[in-house]
């Protein structure tokens, strides 16, 4: 966020309603973040939407109308088919100290305790209505899935993504990629999971499917990408694909890789952006095809660039890779030790690693080695090397992902601990419920 | 035979001091009109200040009197009855009288010299209509009210003397009688069956429990095409666009929001006599949650269309009646609880986006597309409309967000005490329905933030409409921030028939 702040140096029109946004903005992501109220919580989650469309929409690119009408009118759909499940919720859950009287209550951890359930009541874990084939709190999970699936984005409701990313000013970006996507996330984990567990263990191969078709389908896009940013805003798609993939299998490495790759994402995709916004500054091109060689121009900018392209693709040494590998390792034990989800899916989101490296070396390739040549509109004196501003703020990413890359016990410290707990209560919980 | 007519007149005079908030608005009437002999050929706000001190003194009766009303009071023999939730909804519709006296005070179609009496005389009858409607339990009394309510209606929407006005206030005329009829002969087959007028009595229930026909579905459905007709819901919602589009907008606002809340009140009290408690052999829940669902339906996505600021209030105000037809879907109490939560928001919403409206009509801006840059010359207006938008649309942080989610965790207890399907479909398609009208309610902040300005406009004084409009939005943001303090209050009204 400090990042962005910085990088928002460069907004010239209307800075004093940019900033009253940016900072609302800021303020709903960390209030969903802190929320333990399931109410609060998606008091934020709505909140983070007129403010970021807005954003889009006036600072924004050409594009920018589509591109912010598309993004609020997805997330908000996304929002909307939260809060059917949590009215649901609210009203068959009661808070425990209420004693006779019923007293509702929005708490989560009293929702993803069974005993809490009203006796009868709609979500009643013992015996849930059934709606059409299959039961209320089946459909509630599946509703919560693609409400947070929308935001992650999970393939095929990733449409938006690469719409908002390409037209949004550079720091909103930032922000868009590093913390927003990480809001779908974090309510799966914190919301979808321990509250209907039962459910999330039955469709558990249909998320891992979801994760893996995002991870194959986000390196595809990305690999025919023309323009810089949509490469980008594509494997941020696939990487959310293995934040899903780990999470499916439900083992301890699967969940905390999953955790770490959300923060790491953070880190890379922050810095894939920020790169982007500095050609951008420069030129007003984003098209990879108007350039070539731009190593002998560029040479710090070159720099940097290699560390953020080569985290991302997950080479070891940077926090990507620990992310990826704790990832896959998750998915491939799953199929041997809880027999959540099978092999099979590890397997093929491997292949979304080379892909991955496959579109990000051969976009080097194409922008930076070679012959020195640019779009005829473009002075090649406009490619000046990077300003102390921006060095600045790529030397602290790139350190960061350095760090957490070389050191992954830092993090992993904090999240084992969590990713042992939600493993286990998440076991224990449908133990519960199978044998009260 | 005399201490019969003693006691009747004795009656009568108790009534009357009930009945103390219609009689200041009757002598507000006449008043206003024999004030408006002398001053006919002055430029006054004469006429004004009078509607308004009597619009003020009968809401602030009404508040002063809000404890006399907690057991129900049947008055005048049994026409008209005293109850909290119909004295609920007494306050709101003089709180909108009050509101459209203000608006009209700065409207360009409301000038100081044209038949300005007669306006303010027939805004005064309007509110005695719907007061005398929310209290209605006769039916005689519920067509009378409501002729009382129309007819001032018919003459209001004519006001802006324009060709469309006129063609407006014709159809919504030749629309409401014929509804009227309608309703009337509903009424008339009502009576013959149950031989009483009077629709909450014992007698009427159990006679229809007797004597269930389709002739009494037809009869109801009948009855109830002229409630329907008031609230703008469908199939009786062609009428509204074409009146909104042509009436001054201190009128479109009246009629979005009086005409629109006495009706809503009759119809639940009707609605739910005619289940007869779960008793009756037609399923009037699903026949209403069929009505409030294609209300909604039709309200947003014709609104999707338009360019007309006031066409697009017209459609939005059909939708927001297909909301507050799903408080009623319920068929609970928790339901009647969160129609009155939603009839507060929405009052202040609308009249708040309606005011700006108006300053912005004022300067020209008359179609959707030339609001285009009024972000950067009039933020603050602007900023204020954007936040009413977003209520009605009932987003977070406002109260229109609180409401809808009060409507639909009724409708979910609905469900879940009754297992319905019906109910659950409409909380899917209700919500659905949500983000369909958000398309359309940025349209107008779209056009003020994201674009650039056309040409210079001239700035013109807007600070009084700033000033209401700012309240009532600090009203909004309040009851999202403090819901509970309406809310309960609320809760404490107990509905009974």
């Amino acid at each position: 966020m400090l990042i962005a702040g910085i990088s928002s140096w460069t907004i010239e029109k209307n800075v004093k309603g940019y900033f009253i946004l940016l900072w609302i903005l800021n303020g709903s992501i960390i209030g969903t973040f802190t929320a333990l109220d399931f109410l609060l919580f998606y008091l934020f989650f709505e909140f983070m939407l007129l403010p970021m469309y807005f954003l889009i929409g006036i600072w924004g690119g050409p594009k920018r109308e589509y591109a912010s009408i598309k993004f609020l009118l997805y997330t908000l759909l996304g929002s909307i088919l939260i809060l059917i499940v949590l009215i649901g919720l609210v009203i068959s859950v009661q808070a425990p100290e209420s004693g006779n009287t019923v007293v509702h209550t929005f708490n989560l951890l009293h929702m993803s305790d069974p005993a809490n359930y009203i006796f009868g009541s709609i979500l009643n874990p013992d015996e849930s209505w059934m709606i059409g084939p299959q039961t209320a709190r089946w459909w509630a999970f599946l509703l919560l899935f693609v409400g947070f699936a929308i935001k992650l984005p999970a393939v095929p409701l990733h449409t938006w993504l690469p719409d908002a990313h390409v037209e949004a000013p550079t720091p909103i970006s930032v922000i868009l990629a590093a913390l927003l996507l990480k809001v779908g996330a974090y309510g799966l984990l914190r919301v979808a999971y321990p509250v209907f567990p039962d459910e999330a263990l039955a469709l558990s191969s249909f998320v891992a499917l979801v994760g893996v078709v995002s991870i194959i389908y986000g390196a595809l896009n990305a690999l025919a990408s023309k323009d810089l940013k949509r490469l980008i805003a594509y494997s941020s798609v696939s990487h959310m694909g293995f934040v899903l993939l780990g999470m499916a299998s439900l083992t301890v490495e699967g969940v905390s890789g999953a955790v770490y790759q959300l923060f790491s994402h953070g880190l890379i995709s922050a810095m894939l952006f920020l790169i982007a916004g500095v050609l951008y500054d420069r030129t007003n091109d984003r098209l990879i095809n108007n350039y070539s060689g731009l190593t002998s121009k560029m040479p710090v900018f070159f720099v940097f660039v290699l560390i953020a392209f080569f985290a991302s693709l997950g080479l070891p040494g940077f926090s990507g890779f620990i992310a990826e590998i704790m990832i896959l390792l998750g998915a491939f034990a799953s199929g041997s030790t809880n027999q959540v989800i099978s092999e099979g899916f590890g397997v093929v989101a491997a292949f979304g690693l080379i892909l991955g490296a496959a579109y990000y070396l051969w976009t080097i390739q194409r922008m930076f080695f070679g012959p020195f040549h640019v779009k005829a509109e473009i002075r090649p004196e406009q490619l000046t090397d990077l300003d102390k501003r921006e060095f600045s703020m790529l030397t602290s990413l790139a350190l960061l992902i350095l760090i957490f890359g070389i050191f992954p016990q830092l993090l992993l410290d904090y999240i084992n601990p969590f990713a042992q707990h939600f493993s286990e209560s998440f076991f224990n919980s449908i133990r519960f419920i199978q044998n009260p | 035979m005399e201490t019969n007519i003693l006691s009747k007149l004795k009656s009568i005079s108790v009534s009357l001091y009930f009945a103390m908030p219609e009689l200041i608005l009757a002598c507000g009437i006449l008043l206003v009109i024999g004030v408006g002999f002398f001053t006919r050929t002055k430029k006054t706000n004469l006429n004004a200040r009078l509607a308004l001190a009597f619009l003020l003194a009968s809401v602030t009766y009404t508040v002063l009197c809000w404890t006399h009303y907690v057991t129900p009071l049947t008055l005048f023999a049994g026409l008209i009855r005293c109850d909290q939730y119909s004295t609920y909804f007494k306050i709101l519709i003089d709180i909108g009288g009050v509101l459209t006296v203000l608006m009209s005070l700065r409207s360009k179609d409301i000038s100081a010299e044209k038949f300005n009496s007669e306006y303010y005389a027939l805004l005064l009858s309007a509110v005695l209509g719907a007061h005398l409607l929310v209290m209605s339990v006769n039916l005689i009394m519920v067509f009378l009210s409501l002729e009382l309510l129309s007819i001032s209606s018919y003459v209001l929407a004519g006001y802006g003397f324009t060709k469309k006005g006129a063609e407006g206030s014709l159809k919504y005329f030749l629309f409401g009688s014929s509804a009227s009829a309608i309703m009337l002969y509903g009424f008339s087959i009502l009576f013959g069956i149950t031989g009483t007028l009077d629709f909450t009595s014992i007698d009427f229930a159990e006679r229809l429990i007797g004597s269930q026909s389709s002739l009494v579905f037809v009869a109801g459905m009948m009855a109830l095409a002229g409630f329907l007709y008031k609230v703008a819901a469908a199939p009786m919602h062609i009428w509204s666009p074409d009146v909104y589009e042509g009436s001054p907008m201190p009128v479109v606002a009246f009629l979005s929001v009086v005409p629109k809340l006495a009706g809503i009140v009759v119809l639940s009290k009707f609605t739910i006599v005619l289940s007869l408690a779960g008793q009756s052999q037609f399923d009037w829940q699903v026949t209403l949650g069929i009505i409030a669902m294609a209300t909604i339906a039709i309200g947003n996505l014709s609104a999707l269309w338009q360019t007309n600021p006031k066409r697009l209030m017209a459609y939005s105000s059909i939708a927001q009646s297909g909301f507050l037809l799903l408080g009623i879907v319920c068929f609970s109490e928790a339901g009647i609880h969160a129609l009155l939560f939603y009839s507060a928001v929405y009052v202040f919403s609308n009249y708040a986006v309606l005011f700006l409206l108006q300053a912005f009509e004022t300067k020209g801006i008359e179609s959707i597309p030339l609001f285009r840059g009024t972000g950067r010359t009039f933020v603050f207006a602007s900023v204020v409309l954007s936040i009413g938008l977003i209520s009605l649309s009932g987003i977070p942080p406002t109260g229109g967000f609180t409401s809808k989610l009060f409507v639909f965790a009724s409708l979910w207890s609905s469900y879940a005490q009754t297992g319905k399907e019906i109910l659950l479909w409409l909380i899917v398609f209700g919500l659905l329905n949500t983000v369909i009208s958000l398309f359309y309610y940025l349209k107008i902040p779209y056009y003020a933030f994201l674009k650039t300005p056309a040409g210079q406009v001239l700035p013109q004084n807007t600070r009084f409409e700033n000033f209401l409009a700012f309240i009532l939005v600090v009203g909004i943001v309040f009851l999202f921030i403090q819901p509970d303090l309406l809310m309960g209050w609320l809760n404490t009204i107990n509905f009974v028939l």
